[in-house]
């Protein structure tokens, strides 16, 4: 079938030219539109659309700009704005026949045209925040930092240099006191208010879009709607016991769409009518508002919008070791939920060390924990890492004990580790605590799950069935390959031998590890065995009931 | 099944289920205005009633939680006095008590035939109304207000507001299909009606409402609530009720339905519309059957994108059509499952 034939089959289609092979252009219900066929030698390339001469306001899914083909002589002449048809990468083009391709553009238009009133509403909703952006009259950004979407709350507003920051009362941005040369980059202002207020009754919101900007009434609609309830009664109330004591407000409404949550700002400009409450400011002093480019830009956010599992958000994560392994895992940590984290190291970054550092190079010379802080903390300024250049010890330890929720350990002396376990074990530590430790070689790791209210713990593994103290049992390197994984620098000192696959498979699996654990998959304590071929639970015997310092034998000294 | 989650979708896009915080605020004040200026209003005309005589019960679809989206927002309220005999008089007379005990400028008040009503416009348009039914309690009796103020026709009329409610909620509550299926109902009624010029030609939802609960047809099937069946069944059975009288060549010269009130009065619900004009009796039995002549086409039809069409001309345009399968069926084939 030709395009021409394909077109021609729906009769809702009238062509009205062919301007050239493969384009066309053909009116249905009532408007005009270019139709550009995919090249045929592209296998990728799909068809493009274009609304012709007509705003298209009331049709979701235009774009906003105009285009014009000056170079092109055979298209008329004439505005002409393209219709997404696509959401990013939604179709594998290449796999698509050819005359699948053609039909597909078309039905998706006709679907596009065919929607009722709620249909359409749900799809303008659903760009919002790029009609509130493109509609906006703000020349500065609005960045928007809070750290749950659901309640009322207020914002400390900071201005710098082409962005303003709106920053929910209580949140901390290590940032926010930075200098440069002309001074503070951050100054809090304090002539306007600013509130967050969530929807939690969309229906009926649209975004601002060509010639529907919102006005006063459309912020009175929804706070105060005789019919749907877009606020709940909770924040109504807050609303009326608020009083804010600038004349000029902004306000952040916030926004849930198919479980992404937006958030928008507004500036409300009021009569200057002093004690009135927010709600009377909105509902009856309001003279105008400007539609603020709003950003959001928070760290639960940020771990929302990639599907962070919400387990290690707001938790306080202590890691004990920052070396190799421990600046992978720090790394993720943080970026995987865990915005609060203490590290312990007492030993400096050496040349030697940098190839299997995450950070490379940055930091040389100095002290592993301190050289993390500062890196971290330039992933996203609500990041809140202390780094201790000193190996932990009971004392710390038990200080810590009483601040974190997690421990992880990646000090991979035994030594260390018995000892950390000795002390956790008499403490009563009822928090998770997992130890990582690579074998030489970079073949073998582990990851011991430890929860002390349940049985088992680190010296189990280096208990024997008589519990004699044994070296640890869950190593699977041969005598052999240990003594060829040596690595002796010639004055006495030795480094093991691995390369980064074994951190990143380790980590990995800490990752999904400490993912089971908060989704209650984990109930006992565990064992796993990784290697390049698999990750599963150790068959070496765990726990033991002759264990010193966890099992039986414990109790049986006691009498 | 088809159109379960259609069904669903256009359920939570059409109902209203709690009160807003402008309409709550709204009636609270209405209330405390009743209560606080009414007594005094009543001692200026000889009747000694203090505020504890006076007492408010939600009524209608808030009430039941069957309220959708419409124009202009209608909220019942009823108004319980506690009064001996003696007090009673004319019931038009109460009715302009309670009015001049809510008059003020911020609402308009008006004295219908079986309430007081305060109107709330946005703009010059009105966008609420709250009925206020009046009813006198004299012991453990009800007798509702009616009459226009200067009808010649008016009442004490014998009631039971406190029934009437809890045999409805009764019927509802915990129902979730029945309530789902009141609201399609009303849907279709606000649908089918959206033109009507005189009040008295729309079938009451009070009528409906209990049509709906006496004749309901609860069906579900192994996926759930099948409600295109229940509504299908539960429209047909309220058609079963009507009784027809037609011309040997099949024309119709009547049409009649009625529904008592399940408490005192036990009036009929329909009467009004029934007094008012044969015709508007003759328009909704003939926009019912066709309602369940398209509601049977779309349980018939195979395909789910056909019988959305069907059902979008009994509940409106807002009613969502599913893909027609085709092309969604090429699509989703092409669709992209990789990402980096
Ligand atoms: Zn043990």
């Amino acid at each position: 079938m030709s395009i021409r034939e394909i077109l021609e089959s729906y009769d809702k289609i009238t062509i009205d030219q062919e301007i050239v092979d493969g384009i066309f252009i053909f009116s249905l219900f009532g408007k005009q539109y270019l139709y550009i066929a995919p090249l045929e030698d592209n296998p990728s390339a799909m068809a493009v659309i274009f609304l012709y001469n007509d705003d298209g306001s009331d049709i979701p899914h235009i774009m906003l700009k105009e285009e014009t083909f000056p170079g092109v002589d055979c298209i008329p002449q004439g505005k002409y704005r393209p219709v997404c048809l696509y959401e990013q990468e939604s179709i594998v083009g290449a796999i698509m026949p050819y005359d699948a391709k053609v039909r597909d553009a078309i039905e998706r238009l006709i679907e596009l045209l065919s929607m009722n009133e709620i249909e359409k509403e749900r799809e303008f909703q659903k760009e919002f925040m790029f009609y509130w952006n493109g509609n906006s009259d703000s020349h500065n950004t609005h960045n928007v930092y809070l750290d749950q979407n659901d309640s009322f709350s207020e914002f400390d507003v900071y201005y710098g240099n082409k962005s303003v920051r709106l920053v929910k009362r209580g949140i901390q941005l290590s940032d926010i006191d930075d200098r440069d040369k002309k001074g503070r980059i951050w100054t809090h202002h304090v002539e306007n208010n600013a509130y967050y207020i969530p929807i939690t009754d969309k229906r009926g919101i649209l975004p601002p879009y060509r010639g529907h900007n919102w006005t006063t009434q459309t912020i009175k609609d929804i706070v105060y709607s005789e019919q749907i309830e877009h606020i709940d009664q909770h924040t109504f109330q807050v609303l009326k016991n608020t009083f804010p004591n600038t004349q000029n407000i902004i306000i952040v409404f916030g926004m849930e769409l198919e479980k992404i949550h937006i958030s928008f700002a507004v500036k409300i400009k009021c009569k200057n009518i002093r004690n009135h409450s927010l709600l009377e400011k909105i509902v009856d002093d309001t003279i105008d508002i400007e539609q603020l480019f709003t950003i959001r830009k928070d760290y639960y956010y940020l771990c929302e919008q990639i599907g962070n599992d919400c387990g290690l958000l707001g938790k306080n994560v202590l890691l004990i070791g920052g070396g190799s392994l421990g600046s992978y895992i720090a790394f993720e940590l943080v970026k995987n939920g865990a915005s609060n984290l203490k590290i312990y190291d007492g030993d400096n970054l050496e040349d030697v060390n940098v190839l299997r550092w995450a950070y490379g190079g940055i930091g040389k010379g100095s002290n592993k924990a301190i050289a993390l802080t500062t890196m971290l903390k330039s992933i996203h300024p609500e990041i809140n890492i202390v780094g201790i250049n000193k190996n932990i010890n009971q004392d710390s330890l038990l200080i810590e004990l009483s601040f974190a929720d997690m421990i992880v350990i990646t000090v991979g002396s035994s030594n260390e580790q018995l000892n950390i376990n000795r002390i956790l074990v008499e403490a009563g530590c009822s928090i998770p605590v997992i130890y990582i430790w690579l074998e030489e070689g970079g073949i073998n790791s582990h990851i011991l799950f430890a929860d002390y209210r349940h049985a088992g713990c680190f010296e189990c593994l280096y208990t024997d069935i008589d519990g004699n103290l044994v070296n640890n049992r869950a190593r699977k390197n041969t005598l052999s390959i240990s003594e060829t994984s040596i690595i002796r620098n010639g004055c006495g000192g030795t480094r093991a031998s691995y390369g980064t696959a074994v951190l990143l498979r380790t980590t990995s699996v800490l990752l999904d590890t400490i993912h089971k654990f908060y989704d209650g998959q984990i109930t006992q304590n565990v064992l796993i065995d990784i290697s390049p071929n698999c990750v599963k639970i150790s068959d070496t015997p765990f726990p033991m009931r002759e264990c010193n310092c966890c099992g039986n034998k414990k109790d049986q000294s006691m009498y | 099944m088809k159109l379960k989650k259609e069904f669903f979708e256009f359920f939570s896009d059409i109902r209203i289920d709690t009160e807003a915080n402008a309409l709550r605020e709204k009636r609270e004040i209405l209330v405390n205005d009743i209560k606080s200026k009414m007594p005094q209003i009543l001692k200026d005309h000889d009747i000694n009633i203090t505020q504890s005589d006076i007492r408010t019960i939600d009524q209608g679809s808030y009430k039941y939680n069957t309220t959708i989206k419409s124009d202009v927002v209608d909220r019942d309220v009823a108004v319980i006095v506690s009064m001996c005999t003696d007090d009673m008089g004319d019931p038009r007379k109460f009715k302009s008590y309670l009015r001049d005990s809510i008059d003020i400028p911020s609402r308009t008040v008006s004295i219908k035939e079986p309430c007081v009503r305060a109107s709330y416009h946005d703009h010059g348009i009105e966008n609420l109304h709250i009925d206020l039914p009046l009813y006198a309690q004299i012991g453990s009796d009800f007798y509702l207000s009616r009459g226009k103020t200067n009808s010649s026709n008016y009442s004490w009329e014998d009631a039971d507001p406190d029934g009437l409610n809890k045999y409805l909620c009764g019927k509802i509550n915990g129902n979730d299909q029945l309530r789902r299926i009141i609201c399609f109902i009303k849907k279709w009624r606000d649908e089918k009606y959206a033109n009507a010029n005189n009040d008295h030609e729309i079938p009451p939802s009070i009528g409906l409402t209990i049509l709906a609960c006496k004749l309901f047809s609860p069906q579900s099937d192994n996926e759930g609530d099948a409600d295109l069946l229940a509504l299908q069944k539960t429209m047909k059975a309220i058609l079963n009720e009507f009784i027809v009288s037609k011309t040997i060549t099949g024309e119709i010269m009547s049409a009649e339905i009625s529904c008592p009130l399940p408490v005192r009065p036990y009036t009929d619900t329909f009467k009004k519309m029934k007094n008012s004009s044969d015709s508007y009796m003759i328009k909704f039995y003939n926009s019912l059957s066709r309602a369940v002549a398209d509601l049977t086409d779309a349980i018939n039809v195979e395909s789910p994108h056909d019988a959305g069409v069907y059902v979008q001309k009994v509940l409106g345009n807002d009613f969502p059509i599913p893909q027609k399968e085709a092309s969604y069926a090429s699509t989703r084939n092409y669709r992209e499952h990789s990402f980096g």
